[in-house]
């Protein structure tokens, strides 16, 4: 088991105050909190900075843990000595929620827990149990054909020598065809186990998208840049477009502009009504690359009458003129 | 094991949604009041919630707990996070439009 420095956890010095720490605590909590940063990493930093507090936070804790932490490092190999935590009495703090600690702080601080918690529990004599909650990363195309999904939990676990152990629990789970980004799926009777035959509870799984390389979603909206060539654009054309319901023909207006945006009804994600796809063309030039290619070009700058720059100019004098007054 | 869409239509009714979140009536109360969820229902007796209220009174619960706020707090939090996710998707889609 590896020794945690709690002090470096939350970036305060060893002899700080117990408002510094919890300062410290707060600022870093708001920085990390996971409903508040989506960042990769983030939950797992929250969850070190709230187990650092959990110690640092109670006295009779963190005196227990400066005790014993005396000439360890971060990250060295750690033994506690048996009875160590003879002469220390844990009360108050009340780990809520559904808190993951490390083995070390399980193993410094849970027995203590555990036996608090056993007496609070023996008052209830039936309840459900708690619903657990976790983040689910699927594929747009999941999400538009329905799929299976083999969902890894991690829960803590108490064996039987009273330890405290993570399992890993598998579910396979068919997600339906239509969930959208940040939709919470249900799964009935997946959660904590009840207390005195309670039923147990759900596991709810929050959905996020995997990015997708050629569409965006919004809801059940779905968005893609469609290239086009520039007499497509300007003549109108019957182009071929990718949906995730297979490719399907799509009429480009004559004269469309460079970041039009083309509706294809109902081609979005499914849902009561079906989302839409939406193409923003782009216009993509050919390369002046042969000869062939030169002179068509050449023959445009000659033949045809056109200035991009015209509104440009003019706007700038106006401007200028303006400002002039 | 099918997985079933938390949606609006399936409605709970005050205790149901305390003991599903596992958070004292007084918690849920305060959040009526703040504005976090919306409530049917003409009073407490009749009250009636949607599932996806329940997402929202655990996040709020969360951030409270974790941040040391209070409901005032927590809805602020949460109305901020919500403008934010709306933002970024709506920046999402725009920065498809600049190629």
């Amino acid at each position: 088991m590896e020794y945690k420095d709690y002090y470096k956890s939350l970036g305060v010095e060893k002899l700080a105050t117990q408002d510094e720490i919890k300062r410290a605590y707060r600022k870093l909590a708001r920085k990390y909190h996971p409903d508040l940063n989506k960042k990769e990493g983030s939950e797992e930093k929250f969850k070190e900075i709230g187990e650092a507090n959990e110690v640092l936070k109670d006295p009779e804790k963190r005196a227990a843990y400066d005790q014993l932490g005396k000439g360890y490092r971060s990250g060295q190999e750690f033994r506690p000595p048996p009875d160590w935590d003879a002469g220390f009495e844990f009360s108050g703090g009340d780990r809520a929620g559904a808190h993951e600690f490390s083995d070390f702080f399980e193993s410094l601080f849970g027995e203590a827990i555990r036996q608090r918690r056993a007496e609070g529990a023996r008052t209830r004599f039936r309840a459900k149990g708690q619903d657990h909650h976790a983040k689910v990363l699927i594929d747009l195309e999941d999400a538009f054909r329905g799929a299976r999904r083999t969902v890894v939990l991690k829960l803590p676990e108490l064996s039987e020598d009273g330890r405290l152990a993570i399992r890993e629990r598998r579910l396979d789970v068919t997600l339906p065809r239509g969930v959208r980004e940040g939709q919470h799926i249900r799964l009935k009777g997946q959660g904590a186990p009840g207390l005195g035959g309670g039923e147990p509870g759900d596991l709810y799984l929050e959905i996020a998208f995997a990015p997708h390389p050629v569409y965006t979603a919004v809801g059940s909206d779905l968005y893609l840049d469609l290239p086009v060539t520039p007499w497509e654009a300007a003549l109108g054309a019957k182009i071929k477009v990718p949906t995730p319901g297979g490719v399907v023909d799509l009429n480009v207006p004559a004269g469309s502009r460079q970041g039009r945006k083309l509706r294809l009804k109902g081609r979005g994600l499914p849902s009561r009504p079906p989302g839409d796809l939406y193409a923003t063309l782009r216009i993509a030039l050919p390369p002046a690359d042969s000869a062939a290619a030169k002179k068509l070009y050449e023959q445009m700058a000659d033949e045809l009458d056109f200035d991009p720059r015209e509104n440009l100019m003019r706007e700038a004098r106006q401007a200028e003129r303006a400002g002039a007054k | 094991m099918t997985g079933e869409i938390v949606s609006e239509k399936n409605k709970l009714a005050l205790q149901d949604i305390c003991e599903r979140c596992g958070v004292p009536e007084t918690t849920v109360r305060a959040y009526v009041e703040e504005g976090v969820i919306e409530v049917e229902g003409e009073n407490v007796a009749r009250w009636r919630f949607s599932e996806v209220s329940m997402v929202r009174v655990l996040k709020a619960h969360r951030l409270e707990r974790d941040l040391g706020l209070n409901p005032a707090g927590a809805a602020l939090a949460l109305d901020l996070i919500e403008r934010i996710e709306e933002l970024k998707s709506r920046l999402k889609r725009l920065e498809k439009d600049v190629p």
